[in-house]
């Protein structure tokens, strides 16, 4: 017989609400049957509301770990990358959504991940070892990140360089960041208003991208960074044209 | 529905019906009354420290949740009671899932809830040959789910640990709903529930007294065979008079088989609690969540009634019948 191999949840000895805002939770039947139910709601309404169109969905690796990285300037973004995941994708899908925002409170934390499977990322004081704990997450666990690497919205649309905490998750490794362009969320869902207009959202996906040689170290992130930022760029210009 | 199957699912004005629910729900409120005190004199006295005197209060108003989380459903009658039961089988459940690992293999995980909702409803629809095909037919059913994902490696272990998880929280647990089809149903819940609880804290205050020679050193190092044997000797008298007053003329109204059904409660509760603590210490683990605070887990709580369940069902069963008279498949067995 085989060595016993299954291991107590990584989340084991946190309470409720630290289990919450932690990047080691892991979810359970009934989460991922609520993660499920949240998509498929949201997939039907970005298909109704928005008519959000996917180019390039054959590119999407078949299962994880993978990490798909995307120009950021509406909260509508995180949610059309969710919806535009198969099923069978979603039960590892992790949106890395701003700490400050989203896990604020009991109440947002709760909602964030129970309903969006969202993880936090402190981005006043976030050190290395969250990067590096969502690093080994995204290994071990085979887990699909969904992140903006422009670290918050943008306020006027426009795209803002990429920081280099994206490489810090895949430098040195051969998990693939999948580059997807975004466009008409902003036009929907700009900073200042809070109820979505039905404007057309357009989704194009990119070849996956891999930095098996690229340097773990500041100047391996900073390329790996500006390689996507360029695709991203022209991909959402692709959806732009499109 | 028949009337007395509605004024036993849904009747609270019976609540108080038995003189033994009466004296046990205000033993249970004069303790919490008494509880603060307590505290305050033996914390003042001891001069314990903050840490020790927080945890102490959390305890105390944990266990005033868990008292109404208890009382109101028993009270209220046996269609919440056994909705109880069954939300008690599946936190119970999702704790042992999560801290065996098995709660990742989705397809076992969710057949072992299915189980215990089919447990819930068997209970519910006093429908016993039901409740007890369910055992072997979800044990096949694990087995076959099992193979779903075509991975030998682990299959011994993941059908394993389904099997346990369901005979433990689904079959053995749900006993108690299937107590509360008896009519009388309330004083004996409360009293088992009671008498398992006190068994706890008559072993730990024995133990401290009394205790010297360790019992199981490697399983769990602070039981003493003092404790155990403490727990043995309050609880017995404790659950034989109770029983007699909820049994009084019956066939277990004997002296010795009472005193009889006090041993099983104190022993096989003693069990229960130790049961977990080896399912702990095999996974490296004090606590099986954070869910009570004061308590740690839903099953470092409720962990010595898992085995008590079906120990005190049978036996009573045996001596003088569960459910008597009752309407069986009430719900199954309407004719269109």
């Amino acid at each position: 017989m085989e060595p016993w191999d299954l291991q107590p949840a990584h989340d084991t000895g946190l309470t409720p609400s630290e289990r919450f805002r932690s990047v080691r939770r892991e979810s359970g039947l009934l989460e991922s049957l609520a993660h499920q139910v949240c998509f498929s709601l949201l997939r039907s309404y970005f298909a109704i509301g928005h008519r959000l169109t996917i180019v390039g969905r054959e590119k999407l690796p078949t299962h994880g770990p993978f990490v798909l990285a995307a120009n950021h300037c509406s909260h509508l973004d995180a949610l059309a990358l969710g919806a535009a995941l198969t099923p069978r994708h979603r039960e590892r899908a992790f949106p890395v959504a701003a700490g400050d925002v989203f896990f604020q409170t009991r109440v947002t934390s709760t909602f964030s991940a129970i309903m969006l499977n969202a993880l936090p990322m402190w981005r006043k004081n976030c050190g290395p070892h969250a990067l590096a704990d969502l690093r080994r997450k995204l290994q071990e666990e085979r887990a699909i990140f969904i992140i903006f690497p422009e670290g918050g919205r943008s306020r006027n649309g426009s795209m803002m360089p990429f920081k280099h905490g994206l490489g810090m998750l895949v430098a040195e490794t051969n998990v693939p960041v999948v580059p997807c362009g975004l466009t008409g969320t902003f036009e929907a869902l700009p900073p200042e208003r809070n109820i979505p207009r039905p404007v057309v959202i357009t989704l194009t996906i990119g070849d996956p991208l891999q930095f098996p040689l690229t340097a773990n170290d500041r100047t391996g992130w900073s390329e790996v960074a500006a390689s996507v930022e360029s695709r991203v760029r022209d991909l959402a210009g692709q959806s732009r044209a499109a | 529905m028949s009337e007395i199957t509605r004024e036993r699912l849904f009747g609270f004005r019976h609540a108080f019906d038995d003189p033994v629910t009466i004296v046990l729900t205000l033993t249970a409120l004069t303790l919490f009354l008494l509880a603060p005190v307590l505290i305050l004199v033996a914390t003042r006295a001891a001069n314990s420290t903050s840490d020790k005197r927080k945890e102490l209060w959390d305890r105390y108003r944990s266990w005033i949740w868990l008292a109404l989380f208890i009382l109101i459903p028993v009270l209220a009658g046996a269609f919440w009671t056994i909705f109880a039961v069954a939300t008690l089988s599946f936190l119970c459940y999702r704790e042992y899932a999560r801290i065996t690992g098995l709660f990742r293999e989705r397809t076992i995980s969710l057949i072992v809830v299915i189980g215990i909702l089919f447990i819930a409803f068997a209970a519910l629809d006093n429908w016993y040959r039901l409740y007890v095909a369910l055992f072997p037919l979800t044990v096949a059913l694990i087995a076959i789910g099992g193979l779903i994902p075509d991975q030998p490696k682990g299959y011994i272990q993941r059908v394993g640990l389904g099997v346990l998880g369901f005979a433990l929280f689904g079959s053995a647990l749900g006993n108690l709903g299937n107590m509360a089809n008896d009519w009388n149903y309330r004083p004996i819940l409360l009293l088992i529930i009671f008498a398992v609880e006190l068994n706890d804290i008559f072993a730990y205050i024995c133990g401290h007294l009394f205790g010297h020679r360790k019992f199981v050193p490697n399983t769990s190092p602070n039981k003493t065979v003092g404790g155990a044997l403490g727990a043995i000797a309050l609880t017995t008298p404790l659950v034989a008079v109770g029983g007699h007053f909820i049994w009084s003329g019956t066939a277990l109204d004997t002296p010795v088989r009472l005193l009889g059904l006090g041993i099983i409660v104190s022993i096989v509760g003693q069990f229960g609690d130790l049961m977990l603590s080896s399912i702990k210490r095999d996974l490296g683990l004090k606590d099986t969540s954070k869910l009570i605070p004061g308590h740690g887990g839903i099953l470092d709580r409720f962990d010595s009634l898992i085995l008590v369940a079906p120990a005190v069902f049978h036996y009573v069963n045996y001596v003088v019948g569960f459910a008597v008279g009752q309407p069986q498949q009430i719900f199954s067995g309407w004719q269109i």
